[in-house]
């Protein structure tokens, strides 16, 4: 949907953002993770097209700008207008008029849980009822493409598991979603790519199941030391390592356990134990960002 | 795209209209009317009710497109920012809110000051709107460069930078202090160049020093002049009572300033990055 090429954003002497190439393809929730400062808003910036890169470009894949929904970190809102008001004039900016743009006002108070603060004065609501209002407003129009910076920010747990169905239900509506957050395990729930910035460059960017995979890994532990035995199983996959009477199988070798507990079974040696190692998220996050 | 731009403009006007800078501006209106139009003094002459109004008009468009544009660079409305297929939009909104909140007071003002005002025939009512207008428009788009809603980087101080230097031109006679100033280093160049045996460049300083002693203000001050011809056609067509062919002109000539610094404001607003406040 996007392509963003060899991008740099500098801020006098601060780079925040330094040649980042990426891709966002449509209908993927990219998970956008990092420490402080370490781009993310800035990006989300570019992307809303509220800052100018300095170099490189962001354009959409296919010529024509999508209607973007965006939800800042700190997301302000005008607060002498009521919710109602507010989501209605989203919904005059999205080109919706009339009873469309009463319907679509409804519809997204209803998704975000928010109808019985729609007359509230936006001053009168609580820090929750800003985050489901800065989410209700993004849905409004129905935009292809929404940007979440911390969405769940400031929310309870039930307020953050909420906030993340909506994401998921957003998905499976076909959106394309780039969200950041520090809450590895919702990112684990719903984003299905992965991008980690650190110091304003990617340091690492992957689909979410083959981040998994590649860094899982299963270990077999065999009665005795494989000795010669070793030679043959090496000889299958790249991603198999024998050292004495450990076998561990990486990558896609992982797929070819059963194959390698049959050829020991078949050699005379007894399995000690088979142990699957899942990395987490926190470990892959914590090896990009050091 | 005109949905978007009404329904921001409608909020901008809404917005202004409930809040006590809102209030502030209509006070000022009616102060403004007692003060120049007091009903216990004697009728004011026509060309008087048309500049006087117009002065308060250029004034109040002015900090109106100030406070508006002020309000419109909050992080509050940053996703509706991102909503328009085009920022200009936005830029659009502020203006046109703008200009129009500040006709309206002045046609207001205007209306009151009618009350034991001049007696204008309609033909002569129906040519002052758009004058009026013109200013206007022209201020608003001025005021809007002036902020940081629109400015980027050193764009204010060029073109204000500009502006005062044509100000200041215009004034410039064979005996003003800057002419003698200028002079005084025409001459001090051309002789260092002559000491230094640069004859080619010292000659035509030597030239332009003469040139600045006698003719040279006179036509550097018709040059520097010449930008704000509409704005005195105006005045000395008020004054007459009548505009001529060339000075029905003016209105227009402001309109065309007023277009050029809208096409370099939307410019400089659609690329820059938006610092907007909290």
């Amino acid at each position: 949907m996007i392509e963003i090429s060899n991008v740099t954003k500098k801020y006098l002497n601060l780079t925040a953002l330094d040649h980042v190439t990426l891709r966002i393809p449509t209908g993927e929730v990219i998970g956008l993770l990092g420490p402080n400062g370490a781009g993310k808003t800035t990006l989300f910036k570019l992307i809303a097209g509220i800052s100018s890169p300095s170099g490189g470009k962001i354009k959409p894949a296919n010529g024509v700008w999508p209607q973007i929904g965006y939800k800042p970190e700190r997301l302000l809102f005008p607060n002498h207008l009521r919710v109602h008001e507010y989501l209605a004039q989203v919904a005059k900016l999205s080109n919706l008029s009339g009873s469309q743009a009463r319907h679509a006002v409804d519809a997204s108070l209803a998704k975000v849980n928010l109808q019985s603060a729609a007359n509230k004065r936006i001053k009168e609501c609580s820090k929750g009822m800003r985050q489901r209002l800065g989410l209700a407003q993004i849905l409004i129009g129905d935009p292809p493409l929404l940007l979440l910076d911390e969405p769940s920010n400031g929310l309870d747990p039930s307020g953050q598991s909420e906030i993340y169905e909506v994401i998921h239900s957003l998905h499976e509506a076909g959106k394309t979603i780039v969200m950041s957050t520090h809450h590895l395990p919702e990112v684990t729930q719903v984003c299905t790519h992965l991008v980690i910035l650190n110091r304003g460059q990617v340091h690492y960017e992957n689909s979410m199941a083959q981040a998994m995979a590649a860094q899982s890994h299963i270990r077999i532990r065999a009665h005795k030391p494989l000795e010669e035995f070793g030679a043959s199983l090496l000889a299958l996959h790249d991603e198999i390592e024998v050292k004495d009477e450990l076998i561990v199988l990486k990558g896609e070798a992982m797929f070819m356990r059963r194959q390698v507990l049959v050829m020991l079974l078949e050699a005379g040696y007894d399995v000690v134990r088979v142990e699957h190692n899942r990395v987490s998220l926190s470990e892959i996050y914590a090896e990009a960002v050091q | 795209m005109t949905q978007r731009i009404v329904a921001l403009s409608g909020y901008f006007s809404r917005t202004l209209l409930r809040s006590l800078t809102g209030l502030i501006y209509i006070l000022l209106s009616l102060a403004y009317w007692r003060v120049m139009f007091s009903p216990d003094q004697r009728t004011p002459d026509a060309s008087y009710y048309i500049l006087v109004l117009a002065a308060f008009g250029v004034g109040l468009t002015f900090l109106i497109t100030l406070t508006i544009a002020s309000r419109a660079n909050q992080a509050a409305h940053v996703a509706w920012i991102v909503r328009l297929p085009s920022r200009v939009e936005y830029l659009t909104a502020v203006l046109l809110t703008s200009v129009l909140f500040a006709t309206a007071l002045q046609l207001l003002l205007a209306a009151l000051a009618l009350f034991r005002g001049p007696e204008l025939p309609l033909t002569q009512i129906m040519l002052i709107p758009p004058i009026w207008l013109a200013l206007n428009a022209l201020t608003a788009v001025l005021a809007l460069h002036a902020t940081d809603f629109v400015a980027s980087g050193w764009s204010r101080i060029i073109l204000f930078g500009l502006i005062a230097i044509f100000l200041v031109g215009q004034s410039l006679n064979a005996k003003s202090g800057l002419t003698t100033w200028l002079i005084l280093r025409v001459n001090d160049l051309s002789r260092s160049m002559m000491g230094s045996g640069w004859m080619i460049i010292a000659s035509p300083l030597n030239s332009f020093s003469g040139w600045l002693q006698q003719d040279g203000p006179a036509a550097l001050s018709n040059l520097f002049s010449l930008p704000f011809w509409p704005f005195h056609a105006i005045a000395d067509a008020v004054v007459a009572g009548s505009f001529n062919t060339s000075q029905a002109l003016a209105p227009a000539v402001l309109l065309l300033y007023a277009t050029l610094l809208i096409m370099l404001a939307a410019d400089i607003f659609a690329n820059k990055d938006m610092d907007l406040t909290e």
